[in-house]
Protein backbone atom coordinates (compact mmCIF):
# COMPACT_ATOMS: atom_id res chain seq x y z
CA UNK A 1 0.00 0.00 0.00
CA UNK A 2 1.92 2.80 -0.76
CA UNK A 3 1.28 6.15 -0.38
CA UNK A 4 0.54 8.82 -2.78
CA UNK A 5 1.04 12.75 -1.47
CA UNK A 6 -1.87 13.83 -3.91
CA UNK A 7 -5.12 12.39 -4.49
CA UNK A 8 -4.65 13.47 -8.10
CA UNK A 9 -1.68 11.39 -8.90
CA UNK A 10 -1.45 7.79 -9.15
CA UNK A 11 2.12 7.30 -8.14
CA UNK A 12 4.76 10.26 -7.71
CA UNK A 13 4.70 12.09 -10.81
CA UNK A 14 2.16 10.15 -12.28
CA UNK A 15 -1.21 12.08 -12.99
CA UNK A 16 -4.28 10.38 -12.39
CA UNK A 17 -6.41 12.26 -15.46
CA UNK A 18 -4.97 12.32 -19.11
CA UNK A 19 -3.74 15.63 -20.71
CA UNK A 20 -7.54 15.66 -22.48
CA UNK A 21 -9.30 14.41 -19.43
CA UNK A 22 -7.64 17.57 -17.48
CA UNK A 23 -8.80 19.81 -20.56
CA UNK A 24 -12.37 18.53 -20.27
CA UNK A 25 -12.53 19.00 -16.42
CA UNK A 26 -11.02 22.11 -16.47
CA UNK A 27 -13.47 23.48 -18.54
CA UNK A 28 -11.39 26.86 -20.26
CA UNK A 29 -13.07 26.38 -23.43
CA UNK A 30 -16.38 27.81 -21.57
CA UNK A 31 -14.73 30.76 -20.22
CA UNK A 32 -15.29 33.76 -22.24
CA UNK A 33 -12.88 35.42 -23.94
CA UNK A 34 -11.88 38.88 -23.06
CA UNK A 35 -10.34 40.45 -26.28
CA UNK A 36 -7.76 42.37 -24.79
CA UNK A 37 -6.95 45.87 -26.42
CA UNK A 38 -3.36 45.27 -28.72
CA UNK A 39 -0.55 47.75 -26.94
CA UNK A 40 0.46 49.79 -29.85
CA UNK A 41 3.89 48.05 -31.39
CA UNK A 42 5.65 51.23 -31.45
CA UNK A 43 4.83 52.52 -28.00
CA UNK A 44 5.81 49.34 -26.19
CA UNK A 45 8.51 49.65 -27.91
CA UNK A 46 9.76 53.01 -26.77
CA UNK A 47 8.54 51.69 -23.15
CA UNK A 48 11.12 48.80 -23.12
CA UNK A 49 14.74 50.14 -22.84
CA UNK A 50 17.37 48.14 -22.01
CA UNK A 51 19.22 49.49 -19.10
CA UNK A 52 22.95 48.47 -19.17
CA UNK A 53 24.39 45.77 -17.35
CA UNK A 54 26.43 46.66 -14.31
CA UNK A 55 28.35 44.62 -11.88
CA UNK A 56 26.42 44.75 -8.96
CA UNK A 57 23.74 43.30 -11.12
CA UNK A 58 25.41 40.32 -11.67
CA UNK A 59 26.27 39.92 -7.76
CA UNK A 60 22.77 40.24 -7.50
CA UNK A 61 21.81 37.94 -9.77
CA UNK A 62 24.06 35.55 -8.04
CA UNK A 63 23.22 36.13 -4.52
CA UNK A 64 19.52 36.28 -4.64
CA UNK A 65 17.50 33.67 -3.58
CA UNK A 66 15.59 32.11 -6.71
CA UNK A 67 12.85 33.57 -8.01
CA UNK A 68 9.62 32.79 -5.97
CA UNK A 69 7.87 31.79 -9.17
CA UNK A 70 10.84 29.02 -10.02
CA UNK A 71 10.65 27.66 -6.49
CA UNK A 72 6.56 27.41 -6.83
CA UNK A 73 7.21 25.11 -9.85
CA UNK A 74 9.83 22.96 -7.99
CA UNK A 75 8.27 22.78 -4.51
CA UNK A 76 5.01 20.19 -4.59
CA UNK A 77 2.65 22.78 -2.28
CA UNK A 78 -0.21 20.67 -1.27
CA UNK A 79 -3.26 21.65 -3.13
CA UNK A 80 -5.85 24.15 -1.68
CA UNK A 81 -9.12 21.99 -0.72
CA UNK A 82 -12.67 23.72 -1.53
CA UNK A 83 -14.19 20.87 0.78
CA UNK A 84 -15.85 21.81 4.19
CA UNK A 85 -14.34 20.37 6.93
CA UNK A 86 -17.01 18.65 8.68
CA UNK A 87 -16.56 16.24 12.04
CA UNK A 88 -17.46 12.51 11.14
CA UNK A 89 -20.97 11.33 11.74
CA UNK A 90 -21.55 9.54 15.20
CA UNK A 91 -22.56 5.74 15.00
CA UNK A 92 -26.02 5.06 15.68
CA UNK A 93 -25.10 3.05 18.19
CA UNK A 94 -23.01 5.30 19.94
CA UNK A 95 -25.27 7.99 22.40
CA UNK A 96 -24.50 9.51 25.35
CA UNK A 97 -24.12 7.24 28.32
CA UNK A 98 -22.84 4.56 26.06
CA UNK A 99 -19.84 2.42 27.36
CA UNK A 100 -17.27 1.76 24.88
CA UNK A 101 -14.40 -0.77 24.55
CA UNK A 102 -11.16 0.96 23.82
CA UNK A 103 -9.48 -0.99 20.85
CA UNK A 104 -6.25 0.86 20.89
CA UNK A 105 -3.91 2.92 22.74
CA UNK A 106 -2.94 3.56 26.48
CA UNK A 107 -6.09 2.27 27.44
CA UNK A 108 -7.08 -0.37 25.33
CA UNK A 109 -9.30 -2.84 26.61
CA UNK A 110 -11.26 -0.33 29.32
CA UNK A 111 -14.69 0.43 28.87
CA UNK A 112 -15.54 3.74 29.53
CA UNK A 113 -18.85 5.67 29.53
CA UNK A 114 -19.09 8.35 26.22
CA UNK A 115 -20.27 11.86 27.14
CA UNK A 116 -20.39 13.40 23.77
CA UNK A 117 -19.25 14.43 20.33
CA UNK A 118 -16.89 17.22 20.09
CA UNK A 119 -16.95 19.53 17.48
CA UNK A 120 -13.48 17.70 15.63
CA UNK A 121 -15.67 14.42 15.54
CA UNK A 122 -13.52 12.60 18.67
CA UNK A 123 -15.60 11.92 21.44
CA UNK A 124 -15.41 12.67 25.05
CA UNK A 125 -15.28 9.83 27.04
CA UNK A 126 -14.48 9.21 30.66
CA UNK A 127 -13.76 6.34 32.60
CA UNK A 128 -14.77 7.26 35.35
CA UNK A 129 -11.46 7.84 36.74
CA UNK A 130 -12.05 6.79 40.19
CA UNK A 131 -13.25 3.72 38.60
CA UNK A 132 -11.04 2.33 36.26
CA UNK A 133 -8.53 5.10 35.79
CA UNK A 134 -9.32 6.41 32.36
CA UNK A 135 -9.50 10.08 32.38
CA UNK A 136 -11.28 12.73 30.65
CA UNK A 137 -10.44 12.06 26.87
CA UNK A 138 -11.17 12.13 23.49
CA UNK A 139 -11.50 8.93 21.40
CA UNK A 140 -11.92 8.24 17.68
CA UNK A 141 -14.74 6.13 17.23
CA UNK A 142 -12.98 4.21 14.63
CA UNK A 143 -11.40 2.82 17.78
CA UNK A 144 -13.72 1.79 19.76
CA UNK A 145 -16.65 -0.73 20.24
CA UNK A 146 -20.37 0.55 21.16
CA UNK A 147 -21.72 -1.61 23.58
CA UNK A 148 -25.48 -1.86 24.09
CA UNK A 149 -25.30 -1.02 27.88
CA UNK A 150 -25.83 2.56 28.95
CA UNK A 151 -25.37 4.38 31.63
CA UNK A 152 -28.12 7.04 32.46
CA UNK A 153 -26.70 10.28 32.53
CA UNK A 154 -30.02 12.46 31.15
CA UNK A 155 -29.52 14.07 34.27
CA UNK A 156 -25.47 15.11 34.66
CA UNK A 157 -24.47 18.64 33.01
CA UNK A 158 -21.23 18.02 30.73
CA UNK A 159 -19.45 20.99 31.26
CA UNK A 160 -19.06 23.21 27.94
CA UNK A 161 -15.31 24.04 28.74
CA UNK A 162 -14.48 20.21 27.51
CA UNK A 163 -13.94 20.91 23.83
CA UNK A 164 -11.17 20.50 21.75
CA UNK A 165 -8.70 22.96 22.90
CA UNK A 166 -9.18 21.82 26.46
CA UNK A 167 -7.18 18.69 25.33
CA UNK A 168 -4.90 20.32 23.24
CA UNK A 169 -1.05 19.70 24.05
CA UNK A 170 0.68 22.08 25.22
CA UNK A 171 4.12 23.09 23.24
CA UNK A 172 6.89 22.23 25.03
CA UNK A 173 9.62 24.71 24.49
CA UNK A 174 12.43 23.30 22.59
CA UNK A 175 15.14 22.26 24.20
CA UNK A 176 16.90 20.72 21.31
CA UNK A 177 20.29 22.23 20.01
CA UNK A 178 20.17 24.61 23.35
CA UNK A 179 22.76 24.70 25.59
CA UNK A 180 20.12 23.02 28.30
CA UNK A 181 20.09 20.20 26.32
CA UNK A 182 23.61 19.80 26.16
CA UNK A 183 24.62 19.90 29.78
CA UNK A 184 22.00 17.51 30.62
CA UNK A 185 19.50 18.98 31.93
CA UNK A 186 17.00 16.97 31.17
CA UNK A 187 13.23 17.76 30.30
CA UNK A 188 11.36 17.37 33.81
CA UNK A 189 8.51 14.84 33.90
CA UNK A 190 5.23 17.25 33.85
CA UNK A 191 2.74 17.25 36.50
CA UNK A 192 -0.72 16.65 35.74
CA UNK A 193 -2.44 20.50 36.33
CA UNK A 194 -4.16 20.53 39.56
CA UNK A 195 -7.12 22.21 37.84
CA UNK A 196 -7.72 19.22 35.58
CA UNK A 197 -7.72 17.19 38.69
CA UNK A 198 -10.44 19.08 39.89
CA UNK A 199 -12.54 18.95 36.76
CA UNK A 200 -11.94 15.43 36.49
CA UNK A 201 -13.84 14.77 40.16
CA UNK A 202 -16.31 17.34 39.26
CA UNK A 203 -17.26 15.85 36.15
CA UNK A 204 -17.25 12.23 37.58
CA UNK A 205 -18.96 13.00 40.35
CA UNK A 206 -22.45 12.47 39.01
CA UNK A 207 -21.47 10.30 36.41
CA UNK A 208 -20.22 7.49 39.14
CA UNK A 209 -23.31 8.16 41.45
CA UNK A 210 -25.40 7.25 38.20
CA UNK A 211 -23.68 3.78 37.71
CA UNK A 212 -23.83 3.37 41.40
CA UNK A 213 -27.43 2.96 40.59
CA UNK A 214 -27.07 -0.25 38.40
CA UNK A 215 -25.67 -3.58 40.09
CA UNK A 216 -22.54 -4.55 38.52
CA UNK A 217 -22.15 -1.54 36.39
CA UNK A 218 -19.23 -0.61 39.01
CA UNK A 219 -17.51 -3.63 38.71
CA UNK A 220 -18.22 -3.90 34.90
CA UNK A 221 -16.14 -0.52 34.11
CA UNK A 222 -13.09 -1.10 36.19
CA UNK A 223 -12.70 -4.65 34.68
CA UNK A 224 -11.44 -5.28 31.06
CA UNK A 225 -12.67 -6.19 27.90
CA UNK A 226 -10.47 -9.45 26.19
CA UNK A 227 -11.35 -11.84 23.56
CA UNK A 228 -11.00 -15.75 24.85
CA UNK A 229 -10.22 -18.96 22.88
CA UNK A 230 -13.51 -19.57 20.77
CA UNK A 231 -15.05 -16.11 20.74
CA UNK A 232 -15.46 -14.89 17.23
CA UNK A 233 -15.34 -11.18 17.60
CA UNK A 234 -17.95 -11.21 14.84
CA UNK A 235 -20.47 -13.72 16.83
CA UNK A 236 -20.14 -11.75 19.77
CA UNK A 237 -23.21 -9.43 20.52
CA UNK A 238 -21.79 -6.29 22.83
CA UNK B 1 -39.89 -58.30 15.21
CA UNK B 2 -36.85 -56.82 13.40
CA UNK B 3 -33.73 -56.01 15.50
CA UNK B 4 -34.07 -52.36 16.35
CA UNK B 5 -30.74 -50.78 15.99
CA UNK B 6 -32.38 -47.84 14.76
CA UNK B 7 -34.89 -46.08 17.14
CA UNK B 8 -35.83 -42.95 14.94
CA UNK B 9 -37.12 -43.90 11.74
CA UNK B 10 -38.81 -42.10 8.92
CA UNK B 11 -42.25 -42.24 9.20
CA UNK B 12 -45.75 -40.14 9.25
CA UNK B 13 -45.67 -38.48 12.08
CA UNK B 14 -42.39 -38.63 13.53
CA UNK B 15 -41.30 -35.09 14.03
CA UNK B 16 -38.15 -33.85 12.62
CA UNK B 17 -35.73 -30.30 13.93
CA UNK B 18 -34.79 -28.67 10.94
CA UNK B 19 -31.02 -28.07 10.88
CA UNK B 20 -30.66 -25.71 7.39
CA UNK B 21 -32.46 -23.47 5.86
CA UNK B 22 -34.85 -20.21 6.63
CA UNK B 23 -36.40 -22.82 9.05
CA UNK B 24 -33.51 -24.00 11.01
CA UNK B 25 -33.74 -24.41 14.68
CA UNK B 26 -37.50 -25.34 14.41
CA UNK B 27 -39.64 -28.63 14.46
CA UNK B 28 -41.83 -29.99 11.92
CA UNK B 29 -43.77 -33.67 11.71
CA UNK B 30 -43.43 -35.23 8.84
CA UNK B 31 -46.97 -36.16 6.48
CA UNK B 32 -45.38 -38.23 3.55
CA UNK B 33 -42.51 -39.74 2.38
CA UNK B 34 -41.87 -38.94 -0.87
CA UNK B 35 -38.17 -41.09 -1.94
CA UNK B 36 -35.40 -41.97 0.18
CA UNK B 37 -33.84 -38.70 0.07
CA UNK B 38 -37.14 -36.32 1.00
CA UNK B 39 -40.64 -36.21 2.90
CA UNK B 40 -42.89 -34.03 3.20
CA UNK B 41 -43.40 -32.18 6.43
CA UNK B 42 -45.57 -29.65 7.72
CA UNK B 43 -45.89 -27.56 11.14
CA UNK B 44 -48.97 -25.15 12.01
CA UNK B 45 -48.16 -24.93 15.26
CA UNK B 46 -44.54 -24.23 14.89
CA UNK B 47 -44.60 -21.85 11.42
CA UNK B 48 -42.75 -24.32 9.55
CA UNK B 49 -45.01 -24.12 5.90
CA UNK B 50 -45.78 -27.60 4.40
CA UNK B 51 -42.97 -28.38 2.17
CA UNK B 52 -40.69 -31.20 0.57
CA UNK B 53 -37.45 -31.04 2.55
CA UNK B 54 -34.37 -33.65 2.25
CA UNK B 55 -33.49 -35.67 5.14
CA UNK B 56 -30.03 -34.56 4.83
CA UNK B 57 -31.77 -30.99 6.31
CA UNK B 58 -33.43 -32.52 9.01
CA UNK B 59 -32.26 -34.78 12.65
CA UNK B 60 -35.51 -37.08 13.58
CA UNK B 61 -36.35 -36.78 17.03
CA UNK B 62 -37.47 -38.89 19.50
CA UNK B 63 -41.53 -37.55 19.44
CA UNK B 64 -43.61 -39.83 17.13
CA UNK B 65 -47.23 -38.48 16.64
CA UNK B 66 -48.98 -41.47 17.04
CA UNK B 67 -51.95 -42.83 14.51
CA UNK B 68 -51.22 -39.90 12.00
CA UNK B 69 -52.79 -40.04 9.17
CA UNK B 70 -51.03 -39.93 5.64
CA UNK B 71 -51.11 -36.49 4.02
CA UNK B 72 -53.19 -34.77 6.26
CA UNK B 73 -54.09 -31.05 5.85
CA UNK B 74 -52.52 -28.49 7.50
CA UNK B 75 -55.34 -27.50 10.24
CA UNK B 76 -55.77 -31.70 11.01
CA UNK B 77 -52.89 -32.17 12.21
CA UNK B 78 -52.68 -28.63 14.36
CA UNK B 79 -55.11 -30.42 15.79
CA UNK B 80 -53.50 -33.59 16.23
CA UNK B 81 -50.27 -31.85 17.60
CA UNK B 82 -52.37 -29.92 20.34
CA UNK B 83 -53.81 -32.74 21.43
CA UNK B 84 -50.74 -34.68 21.78
CA UNK B 85 -48.52 -31.71 23.11
CA UNK B 86 -45.89 -32.27 20.37
CA UNK B 87 -44.60 -28.75 21.25
CA UNK B 88 -44.50 -28.98 25.31
CA UNK B 89 -43.21 -32.10 24.57
CA UNK B 90 -40.29 -31.20 22.45
CA UNK B 91 -39.57 -28.12 24.86
CA UNK B 92 -39.51 -30.16 27.83
CA UNK B 93 -35.87 -32.59 26.50
CA UNK B 94 -32.53 -31.99 26.72
CA UNK B 95 -31.66 -31.41 23.62
CA UNK B 96 -34.33 -28.58 22.96
CA UNK B 97 -32.97 -27.05 26.24
CA UNK B 98 -29.99 -27.00 25.46
CA UNK B 99 -30.54 -25.59 22.00
CA UNK B 100 -32.57 -22.98 23.70
CA UNK B 101 -29.81 -22.15 26.25
CA UNK B 102 -27.18 -21.98 23.15
CA UNK B 103 -28.62 -19.31 21.48
CA UNK B 104 -29.27 -17.15 24.88
CA UNK B 105 -25.73 -17.91 25.54
CA UNK B 106 -25.07 -16.17 22.23
CA UNK B 107 -27.16 -12.99 22.54
CA UNK B 108 -25.59 -11.98 25.62
CA UNK B 109 -24.36 -8.60 25.46
CA UNK B 110 -20.89 -7.70 26.50
CA UNK B 111 -22.57 -6.64 29.96
CA UNK B 112 -24.48 -9.47 30.49
CA UNK B 113 -21.44 -12.16 30.16
CA UNK B 114 -19.63 -9.72 32.40
CA UNK B 115 -22.58 -10.53 35.00
CA UNK B 116 -22.86 -14.42 34.14
CA UNK B 117 -19.02 -14.58 34.98
CA UNK B 118 -19.94 -13.10 38.15
CA UNK B 119 -22.61 -15.38 39.74
CA UNK B 120 -21.17 -18.33 38.29
CA UNK B 121 -18.25 -17.11 40.57
CA UNK B 122 -20.34 -16.91 43.65
CA UNK B 123 -22.23 -20.11 42.75
CA UNK B 124 -18.99 -21.78 42.41
CA UNK B 125 -17.64 -20.15 46.23
CA UNK B 126 -20.57 -21.64 47.88
CA UNK B 127 -20.23 -25.11 45.80
CA UNK B 128 -17.16 -25.48 46.69
CA UNK B 129 -17.22 -24.86 49.94
CA UNK B 130 -19.82 -27.14 50.91
CA UNK B 131 -17.77 -30.09 48.77
CA UNK B 132 -14.81 -29.12 50.88
CA UNK B 133 -16.77 -29.57 53.70
CA UNK B 134 -18.34 -32.91 52.95
CA UNK B 135 -14.58 -33.86 52.01
CA UNK B 136 -13.35 -33.57 55.42
CA UNK B 137 -16.41 -34.90 57.38
CA UNK B 138 -15.91 -38.05 55.08
CA UNK B 139 -12.00 -38.32 55.57
CA UNK C 1 2.66 -20.94 34.64
CA UNK C 2 4.37 -18.20 37.19
CA UNK C 3 2.27 -17.85 40.38
CA UNK C 4 1.49 -13.90 39.60
CA UNK C 5 0.49 -14.94 35.94
CA UNK C 6 -2.73 -17.16 37.53
CA UNK C 7 -4.55 -13.52 38.29
CA UNK C 8 -3.10 -11.71 35.68
CA UNK C 9 -5.68 -11.51 32.64
CA UNK C 10 -4.35 -11.55 29.37
CA UNK C 11 -5.52 -8.79 27.61
CA UNK C 12 -6.73 -10.12 24.25
CA UNK C 13 -7.84 -7.24 21.20
CA UNK C 14 -7.70 -9.23 18.41
CA UNK C 15 -8.77 -12.64 16.64
CA UNK C 16 -6.26 -14.67 14.72
CA UNK C 17 -5.95 -15.78 11.26
CA UNK C 18 -3.60 -17.96 9.05
CA UNK C 19 -1.35 -16.28 6.03
CA UNK C 20 -1.99 -18.88 3.47
CA UNK C 21 -0.51 -17.93 0.26
CA UNK C 22 -0.91 -15.11 -2.26
CA UNK C 23 -3.50 -14.18 -4.64
CA UNK C 24 -2.68 -16.72 -7.72
CA UNK C 25 -3.90 -18.05 -10.67
CA UNK C 26 -2.51 -21.17 -12.61
CA UNK C 27 0.31 -19.68 -13.21
CA UNK C 28 1.19 -16.67 -11.55
CA UNK C 29 1.10 -14.91 -8.56
CA UNK C 30 0.52 -11.66 -7.17
CA UNK C 31 2.41 -10.83 -3.84
CA UNK C 32 0.83 -8.00 -3.63
CA UNK C 33 -2.54 -9.51 -1.96
CA UNK C 34 -2.44 -12.20 0.72
CA UNK C 35 -4.67 -14.49 1.33
CA UNK C 36 -5.82 -14.99 4.94
CA UNK C 37 -7.60 -17.42 6.53
CA UNK C 38 -9.68 -15.94 9.72
CA UNK C 39 -10.55 -17.61 12.92
CA UNK C 40 -13.89 -19.01 13.33
CA UNK C 41 -15.10 -17.95 10.12
CA UNK C 42 -16.51 -20.17 7.84
CA UNK C 43 -18.62 -18.54 5.35
CA UNK C 44 -18.19 -15.56 2.93
CA UNK C 45 -20.87 -13.77 4.75
CA UNK C 46 -19.30 -14.09 8.09
CA UNK C 47 -15.92 -11.74 6.67
CA UNK C 48 -18.03 -8.55 5.58
CA UNK C 49 -17.50 -7.93 9.90
CA UNK C 50 -13.73 -8.42 9.16
CA UNK C 51 -13.52 -6.18 5.68
CA UNK C 52 -11.19 -3.18 6.53
CA UNK C 53 -9.80 -4.20 9.44
CA UNK C 54 -6.13 -3.63 10.26
CA UNK C 55 -4.18 -6.85 10.32
CA UNK C 56 -0.74 -7.11 11.78
CA UNK C 57 2.34 -9.75 10.64
CA UNK C 58 4.71 -9.98 13.70
CA UNK C 59 7.95 -11.79 13.17
CA UNK C 60 11.42 -11.84 15.53
CA UNK C 61 14.59 -10.18 14.06
CA UNK C 62 17.97 -10.94 14.85
CA UNK C 63 18.66 -7.80 15.96
CA UNK C 64 16.58 -5.47 17.95
CA UNK C 65 15.15 -2.18 17.03
CA UNK C 66 13.54 -0.01 19.61
CA UNK C 67 14.45 -2.26 22.17
CA UNK C 68 12.86 -5.57 20.41
CA UNK C 69 13.50 -8.32 18.58
CA UNK C 70 10.03 -8.05 17.07
CA UNK C 71 8.76 -6.40 14.44
CA UNK C 72 5.48 -6.38 12.33
CA UNK C 73 4.29 -5.49 9.08
CA UNK C 74 0.68 -3.72 8.86
CA UNK C 75 -1.80 -4.45 6.17
CA UNK C 76 -5.59 -3.81 5.28
CA UNK C 77 -8.15 -6.51 4.98
CA UNK C 78 -9.80 -5.64 1.76
CA UNK C 79 -12.34 -8.16 0.46
CA UNK C 80 -13.17 -11.48 0.53
CA UNK C 81 -11.69 -14.53 -1.41
CA UNK C 82 -13.66 -17.77 -2.02
CA UNK C 83 -16.72 -18.89 -0.12
CA UNK C 84 -15.05 -20.42 3.05
CA UNK C 85 -14.13 -17.86 5.16
CA UNK C 86 -10.83 -16.30 3.40
CA UNK C 87 -10.11 -13.14 3.23
CA UNK C 88 -7.84 -10.66 0.88
CA UNK C 89 -5.32 -8.32 2.39
CA UNK C 90 -3.08 -5.90 1.23
CA UNK C 91 -0.10 -5.10 3.41
CA UNK C 92 2.48 -1.73 3.00
CA UNK C 93 5.18 -4.56 2.43
CA UNK C 94 4.10 -7.38 0.63
CA UNK C 95 4.66 -10.29 3.14
CA UNK C 96 7.77 -12.81 2.55
CA UNK C 97 7.11 -16.45 1.69
CA UNK C 98 8.50 -17.21 4.68
CA UNK C 99 5.73 -15.97 6.70
CA UNK C 100 3.51 -18.36 4.84
CA UNK C 101 1.42 -21.00 6.91
CA UNK C 102 2.74 -18.34 10.47
CA UNK C 103 -0.55 -16.36 11.82
CA UNK C 104 -1.30 -12.76 11.83
CA UNK C 105 -3.44 -10.50 14.16
CA UNK C 106 -6.65 -9.34 13.07
CA UNK C 107 -7.33 -6.52 14.99
CA UNK C 108 -10.65 -5.02 16.04
CA UNK C 109 -10.70 -1.48 14.66
CA UNK C 110 -11.30 0.32 12.87
CA UNK C 111 -14.83 -0.61 14.20
CA UNK C 112 -18.63 -0.63 13.15
CA UNK C 113 -19.80 -1.53 15.95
Amino acid sequence: MAKTAHKNQLAPGISRLSHSKVFSKRATYKAKKESKPKADAAEAKKAFVRKPYVKEDLVDVLTAKKNELVQAAVTPRPKHSRKALRAPKLRKSITPGTVLIMLAGRFRGKRVVFLKQLKSGLLLVTGPFKLNGVPLRRVNQAYVIASSTKVDISGVKIDSKFNDAYFKHEKEAKLKGTEEEFFGKEAQKKEHPAHKLADQKLADKDIVAAVAKVPYLASYLSSTFSLTKGQAPHKLKY
Amino acid sequence: MVQRSFKRLVEVGRVVLITHGADAGKIATIVDIVDHNRAIIDGPTTGVSRQVIAYKNTVLTDIVVKRLPRTIGSKALAKFLEKEQVVEAWQKTAWAKKLDARKRRSNLSDFDRFKLMRLKKQQRNVVDRQVALLRKERA
Amino acid sequence: MPFVALFLKKLCLYSKGRFLGFKRGKRNQYEHTALVQLEDVNSKEETTFYAGKRIAYLYRAPTAKKGTNVRCIWGRITRSHGNSGVVRAKFRHNLPPSAMGSSVRVMLYPSNI
